[in-house]
């Protein structure tokens, strides 16, 4: 008996490591081409603590900001939690998770999210689940990732939510049918990831003037009652662990912000005490550049405009928060070296492409 | 006993790879093949007419080359929104493989009416003449559909400010 009881325990523990290789072999590595933004959130927990600075948000924290500028420029530690169309709740989960592993001075939420109320009124809705994907696969276990994957199911999603839930929990029912779809990058990275982003910054060098962005009028500028309760729950959340929030529009031109949108969100911020800052008021002072500061015509600057971004947001940072200089520090300044280096190096090789 | 375990571990595995019947894309930027279903809304421009689901291509050849053109790459994901500039409307596109497809259009002055006779500056009366009441929010606004196309109206001080014409979810 205690013989088949051994081979029995044997056998599940077998399972358990063929399954969880060929999980790690089947799910998206994210280590090259357009979906390197996959690999974003997973990246932060090898550079979590000593932060005093964390960005929280969308595309528009992680393409517009330079952490090392910032570093470079004022010895201001800071990190960026983005990932594509993050929406407001991913953002205050991630937040939340964040004071897990440290307590920042400042996070920084880009508001620009705050038009999407639910995970059904954003435009693209057929890739909402692989864009919830790239925001929550990254994250690690927690509460904060349970309430993140209940708060982001998609309406496709809903219609099956065991099957969701347990996709989450066992990524490998989610992309079984990747083993027809396998590439060398999924066995070079079957079980290590490259670094893709400078903390949470993902590079880009191109340069593609801006144009002229229509987009149709709304019926309604009003932001929708979710959009609010998370913004709410993100100010309690700072403020009950004494982090001050800062809200910012990232200075990117695309999609639109609209005035009315600009308007509720002054409001709220004069009423509950946070600094808010419309980035794209201050284009002239951060010094964007518009023929040679964007890759995408205005959507996202690169490298060049989100240095410039961070040099003129680390300095607003710097004297309203008072934030040290740990340049002087010198185990900060050793592990902040090595970051550098790799930044720089990555943007000459990105140069001379 | 150890062709049980032989026999398990192979089940196992067979239900990793056969767990779900359904393919699920994790890169969803593959073309789909279907044609556009063209059974919605259009407007006709200097006597060309121009409809959701259109092939860009074709509304290019009938109305010429645009006054304005951008276009905005999707956050993570392949595939470009296009928006092409005709002076009084835009039209946006949406791919499907190589080719692009209208997706929608809106007006911007009132050199352009719908089909029904309604343009920027028109009335709430003239719009509830062209459309009755059905779809009327009651403050600001008309949201008609038509096949897989949804027409939306705005007005502001008893007047038309936006005409726009999108494709909804089918």
């Amino acid at each position: 008996m205690k013989k088949k009881i051994a081979l029995f325990l044997a056998f599940l523990v077998l399972s358990g490591i063929v399954l969880f290789c060929l999980q790690a072999l089947l799910i998206p590595k994210n280590m090259s081409g357009k979906l390197l933004e996959g690999a974003l959130i997973s990246e932060y927990y090898d550079n979590a603590g000593h932060n005093d600075v964390i960005f929280i948000g969308d595309c528009e924290v992680y393409e517009n900001f330079s952490p090392i500028t910032m570093w470079e420029e004022y010895g201001i530690t800071s990190i960026i939690r983005g990932s594509p169309q993050q929406l407001i709740w991913q953002s205050y989960y991630l937040m939340e998770e964040t004071l897990r592993y440290e307590k920042p001075k400042v996070m920084v939420f880009n508001v620009l999210s705050m038009k999407y109320d639910t995970p059904d009124s954003t435009k693209e809705q057929e890739k909402r689940e692989e864009y919830n994907r790239l925001t929550l696969d990254g994250m690690r276990w927690s509460e904060s990732k349970w309430n993140s994957m209940l708060a982001s199911m998609s309406k496709e999603e809903r219609e099956d939510k065991v099957f969701t839930v347990a996709s989450y929990l066992l990524p490998i029912l989610r992309y079984h049918d990747r083993w027809n779809q396998l590439t060398e990058e999924d066995f070079k990275y079957w079980f290590t990831r490259d670094t893709v982003s400078d903390n949470g910054y993902l590079m880009k060098t191109g340069k593609v003037p801006m144009t002229n962005h229509e987009e149709r009028p709304l019926i309604s500028y009003d932001f929708g009652e979710n959009s609010w309760y998370y913004l709410e729950k993100m100010t309690k959340l700072c403020k009950d662990n004494g982090i001050e929030l800062v809200l910012i529009k990232a200075p990117a031109v695309s999609p639109k912000w609209w005035p009315q949108w600009d308007e509720q969100i002054e409001t709220y911020a004069a009423e509950n005490d946070l600094l808010y800052i419309n980035m794209l008021e201050h284009q002239e002072e951060i010094g964007i550049d518009w023929d040679n500061d964007t890759y995408d015509a205005g959507l996202h600057l690169n490298v060049y405009g989100a240095e410039k971004a961070a040099r003129w947001f680390g300095k607003v940072l710097q004297e309203k928060f008072q934030l040290a200089d740990h340049r002087v520090e010198s185990y900060l300044s050793g592990i902040w070296a090595e970051k550098c280096e790799t930044y720089h190096n990555r943007k000459k090789e990105m140069e001379e492409k | 006993m150890k062709k049980l375990i032989a026999i398990l571990l192979a089940l196992s595995l067979m239900l990793c790879f056969a767990a779900c019947g359904e393919t699920t894309p994790d890169t969803p930027d593959q073309p789909q093949n279907k044609e556009p279903v063209q059974d919605s809304y259009s407007f006709t421009y200097n006597g060309k007419k121009v409809a959701l689901h259109a092939p860009m291509t074709e509304v290019i050849a009938a109305l010429g080359k645009e006054k304005s053109y951008s276009e905005s790459a999707s956050c993570a994901f392949e595939g470009l929104d296009k928006t092409y500039g005709y002076g009084s409307f835009y039209i946006q596109t949406y791919p499907i493989g190589d080719k692009d497809y209208v997706y929608s259009f809106w007006f911007v002055d009132d050199m352009v009416e719908t089909d029904e006779g309604i343009c920027i500056g028109s009335t709430l009366a003239d719009v509830q003449t062209a459309y009755g009441t059905e779809g009327y929010n009651g403050s600001n606004a008309y949201q008609l559909t038509k096949g897989s196309g949804q027409l939306t109206i705005i007005l502001e001080n008893d007047a038309v400010t936006s005409i726009q014409y999108v494709i909804i979810a089918e």
